[in-house]
């Protein structure tokens, strides 16, 4: 339950940044995640889940609105990938999980870092 | 055992560390990505993300209703958009008219827009690296920005073209604060990462510059002069003389006025001037395309109502230019107090360029007269820094530019001007080109006066003022007259040979222009029709030197052809008009095929040679897609031309290229083959002694077999449209973005003009006007938008391709019209 509601809430933070033109907050709420969430198996891929989701909201609400394929296929040769509209949306899609994949990693690690000096402390205590 | 245990534990107590290590690494990787440019990519959280990233333009492509306010308006203005883009702006003061038109170009075009300031600005490596740097060089050296600057600073206060700039300025900024602040930019600014600068009416100058340089900057005195060492000044005097060798058809027969200004009185120079053009060709030679015009083609005509079937003058019109995605052209109506006009502009410029008012029509075709002189400056270890010139030694003025290179140091470029204009070549020899697109000149306000005149005489009027590029102007207006003028400086020099780089010295400077009187210009002629097509416009009898036969006009055969059909007897509609402006057929193989079968009725031909030569015999003419006689013709020609002059390029060394002088050499084969075939060209060294008729057998052989290997053996299969291709450029040069190639009809030679394979140059813009009827009509390749997800991107494409034109609304009848958008502009 906990990691439900904390898919939801980063992935409302996340979007709500996103939306406002700071297209990074994937990478600092990947990093609250990350710190938060005990399991770094646990807190990256939802970290990943949050950058994926805040990107592809937007994505999917501007295909509903204004239909996205002459957009996905001008940008597949821009880059040179003539009739391949999917490389943009894949790349698109890859960032946004990037950005949270990386921020839930780095979280974690720190996490990992404090609580392992802590333990260290712990035992030189002891 | 227990030994193992510490290491192990210290090992696993360091993962953490190792850990959150590789995590720090893989971040930093990303993010750096993410919000920077690396390895050719633009950063990619900006440039991709689905907010405010490149996919904005799929919202950018969506045009709607609209009620917005304008910062700068007086009053209310209406823009309706049509269902293919075109906009008619309606405003209750020229002011807004112009403010609005800036808001509208910039809407649809503002990156083409940045991209041609930054072209004459020489500010292209800021966004695009040091792949643009000679061209950024070269744009400051030849001084697009310093005259800018002129024109700009000479405009005072009060003047219409100074408040129309302004005004203009003021909507283009609108629309850039709109769309940043509501990240609407266009995709290849936030591709590229950067944001447009304000739009200043200096930058308006520039874009009217960077058409000048396209249409006139020419590097033809230094091929003459490489000619001239190479092949041999008897040769280069004969084969590319002052007048054409063959028959043209100038609109403007004359009788001509004595000459007021005194003709070139002694066409001599010294030769040893000539040595230092090699380094200087070769560096123009390099430049992208576009920075030096190499030949013009476009046609335009008028025809009286005498000759008219709708009893009203008839006007036409169709500039061939690079055909670009975006085009060159948008079409819009500008309605205000002061101004009705209709037509295309260029974005970036307040002005109709090509269009009609309520009384008159008019089009443009280059006039091809030598508007660039090079000067080898006089030089002397003594006066470092100095040049020689009217007896006494002068200062360079020097101009020092940065040019800012993404990714690399800002370059730091030192211009030395001198009296003749800017210095643009040091290497050997010290050259400076006088161009006229470097004369400050108030050509925007020409343009405001030639889009409000109602007549000829207000027409002719208007014009006095332009300067460059010089073009042949068409009228015809509603009361049944029609004129032609060519509009724009004719400069002349005393002395030398101007079609070569001549002394510095003060003696052969640029004295002044033919009086406008005396331009070639005709009204009402008793004929009932006028054309251009870039030809020659006056016959060998005009008192004045106005350029070369060779390179600086057209060698005639669209004229040709234009005259050739309108002077058939009956009367001409618009449908006629349109007609012709997609003719193909070409007029030097209306020449020229019957002598070459001729000659190969009496040669030996194998079964194939004999079915080629069957389909030329039953040919029209005409370069259409589906004709295998097409194919053979051009193939012939072209290895008719090799056959002729190969061997002398090869015998004397000759490193110009010779597709650059094709059409010169193409004129004197041409006269050779119908009145001189003995001439000596066919016997150059080598090759023993021929005649037109043994150049023409081996060609055709030579033909013959290229063809074969190239298309197979079956004559019937090698239609036109296999070889022959047309293309439609990005302007950013996307490949996947361009258009085609795709088979077309024409070539060089046709009206409907299509040289080179696959062809990018073209007819830009075709408009078709007729006043008996109150009918104007218009199309251009491409679309309204620049922006490749837009329904607008390509939407006229087809329709320009198949020939079709489309009606011209007028800002009331595009109200009423089905599927409008209209935008209330609100102070």
């Amino acid at each position: 339950m906990r990691i439900y509601a904390t898919v939801l809430l980063g992935g409302v933070l996340a979007l709500t940044g996103v939306l406002f033109g700071f297209w990074w907050a994937p990478f600092p709420v990947g990093l609250a995640v990350g710190a938060v969430v005990p399991r770094a198996r646990a807190a990256v891929p939802i970290s990943g889940a949050i950058g994926l989701l805040s990107w592809l909201v937007p994505l999917a609400a501007a295909h509903a609105r204004y239909g996205l394929g002459p957009t996905a296929t001008s940008l597949a040769a821009i880059m040179g990938f003539d009739h391949l509209p999917i490389v943009p949306v894949a790349l698109t899609l890859m960032v946004g999980v990037l950005l949270g994949l990386i921020g839930g990693w780095l979280g974690s690690a720190g996490r990992a870092v404090v609580a392992s000096s802590a333990r260290v402390d712990a035992t030189r205590n002891r | 055992m227990r030994t193992s245990a510490g290491p192990r534990r210290r090992r696993r107590a360091r993962l953490p560390f190792l850990n959150l290590g590789a995590a720090i690494l893989v971040s930093a990787a990303v993010l750096y990505v993410a919000f920077f440019p690396a390895a050719g990519l633009p950063a990619l959280g900006a440039a991709f993300n689905p907010s405010t990233g490149a996919w904005t333009m799929a919202a950018d492509a969506q045009v709607n209703d609209q009620t917005m306010r304008l910062d700068g308006l007086q009053r209310p203005v209406k823009v309706v958009l049509e269902q293919d883009g075109t906009a008619h702006v309606t405003a209750q003061t020229d002011h807004d008219l112009f403010l609005a038109t800036g808001y509208v170009h910039a809407r649809f075009r503002l990156f083409q827009m940045d991209l041609l300031r930054r072209q004459g600005a020489g500010r292209l490596s800021e966004i695009v690296g040091k792949a643009a740097l000679d061209t950024d060089r070269f744009e400051l050296q030849l001084g697009l920005l310093e005259t800018a600057q002129a024109e700009w600073s000479r405009l005072q206060p009060g003047d219409p073209s100074r408040d129309a700039l302004l005004a203009y300025a003021k909507g283009v900024n609108d629309r850039i604060d709109e769309a940043v602040a509501t990240h609407q930019l266009d995709a290849m600014f936030t591709l590229l990462g950067y944001k447009p600068k304000h739009w200043t009416p200096i930058d308006s100058l520039l874009v009217k510059g960077d058409m000048t340089q396209t249409l006139n900057f020419t590097d033809t005195p230094l091929v003459m002069a490489l000619l001239n060492k190479q092949l041999g000044a008897d040769l280069t005097s004969e084969w590319f003389p002052i007048l054409p060798p063959n028959v043209q058809a100038p609109y403007d027969p004359g009788p001509y006025s004595a000459p007021k200004v005194q003709p070139i009185q002694q066409m001599s120079q010294p030769q040893s001037i000539l040595d230092g053009a090699q380094p200087l060709y070769d560096r123009l030679a390099s430049l992208p395309q576009g920075l030096v015009a190499r030949g013009g083609a476009s046609n335009n005509w008028a025809v009286a109502p005498a000759k008219s079937v709708s009893g009203g003058a008839l006007l036409a019109g169709d500039p061939h230019l690079h055909l670009t995605l975006p085009a060159i052209w948008f079409q819009l109506t500008m309605d205000a107090p002061g101004y009705h006009a209709a037509g295309v502009s260029i974005p970036g410029t307040p002005v109709v360029l090509i269009g009609h008012n309520q009384h008159i029509a008019w089009s443009l075709t280059d006039a091809q007269n030598q508007q660039t002189f090079f000067y080898v400056e006089k030089e002397d270890p003594g006066h470092p820094g100095m040049y020689f010139w009217n007896g006494s030694w002068n200062e360079y003025k020097t101009l020092s530019f940065d040019i800012p290179v993404l990714g690399e140091t800002t370059q730091h470029v030192k211009v030395r001007w001198s009296v003749h204009g800017p210095v643009i070549s040091e290497r050997g020899q010290t050259t400076s080109v006088w161009w006229a697109g470097n004369i400050p000149s108030q050509d925007l306000s020409v343009l405001l006066n030639v889009d409000r005149a109602s007549s000829w005489q207000e027409f002719r009027d208007a014009l006095r003022g332009w300067f460059s590029p010089t073009h042949n102007f068409v009228f015809a207006d509603d009361k049944g007259n029609i004129g032609l003028i060519s509009a724009g400086y004719f400069p002349q020099v005393p002395k030398g040979q101007p079609w070569l780089p001549m002394p510095g010295t003060g003696e052969y400077d640029v004295a002044g222009t033919i009086p406008y009187d005396d331009i070639p210009q005709v009204y009402n002629p008793p004929a009932g029709y006028i054309w251009s097509a870039n030809q020659r416009q006056v016959t060998r009898n005009y008192p004045y030197y106005i350029g070369t036969a060779s390179n600086f006009f057209d060698p005639g055969y669209r004229a040709n052809e234009i005259r050739r059909v309108l002077s058939q007897p009956g009367k001409l509609s618009a449908i006629d008009m349109q007609a012709l402006q997609t003719d193909t057929r070409d007029f030097l193989a209306g020449e020229i095929v019957p002598v070459l079968l001729q000659t190969l009725a009496g040669s030996k031909l194998s079964a194939k040679e004999s079915a080629a030569m069957r389909l030329l015999a039953g040919w029209d003419y005409r370069m259409d897609i589906g004709s295998s006689a097409a194919t053979v013709w051009s193939v012939f020609w072209s290895t008719y031309v090799s056959e002729t002059f190969r061997p002398w390029w090869k015998s004397r060394a000759v490193h110009v290229d010779m597709d650059e002088v094709s059409d010169a050499l193409g004129q004197d084969l041409e006269t050779w083959t119908l009145h001189d075939p003995g001439n000596r060209a066919f016997s150059a060294p080598g090759v023993g002694s021929r005649t037109a008729a043994d150049a023409q057998t081996a060609a055709f052989h030579k033909a013959i077999a290229a063809i074969s290997r190239q298309l197979g053996n079956d004559p019937a299969k090698w239609s036109w449209g296999r070889v022959h291709t047309r293309e439609l450029d990005n302007l950013a040069q996307v490949k996947g973005l361009s258009y085609g190639p795709r088979p077309d009809r024409g070539d060089a030679n046709t009206p409907l003009a299509a040289g080179d394979s696959p062809s990018t140059h073209g007819p830009s813009w075709r408009m078709v006007v007729d006043w008996g009827t109150h009918t104007f009509q218009g199309v251009y390749p491409g679309g309204q938008s620049e922006n490749p997800a837009s329904s607008w991107y390509t939407n006229r494409v087809d329709a320009w391709w198949d020939g079709l034109l489309k009606p011209m609304l007028s800002g009331d009848e595009a109200q009423s019209a089905a599927g409008v958008k209209t935008w209330s502009l609100r102070p």
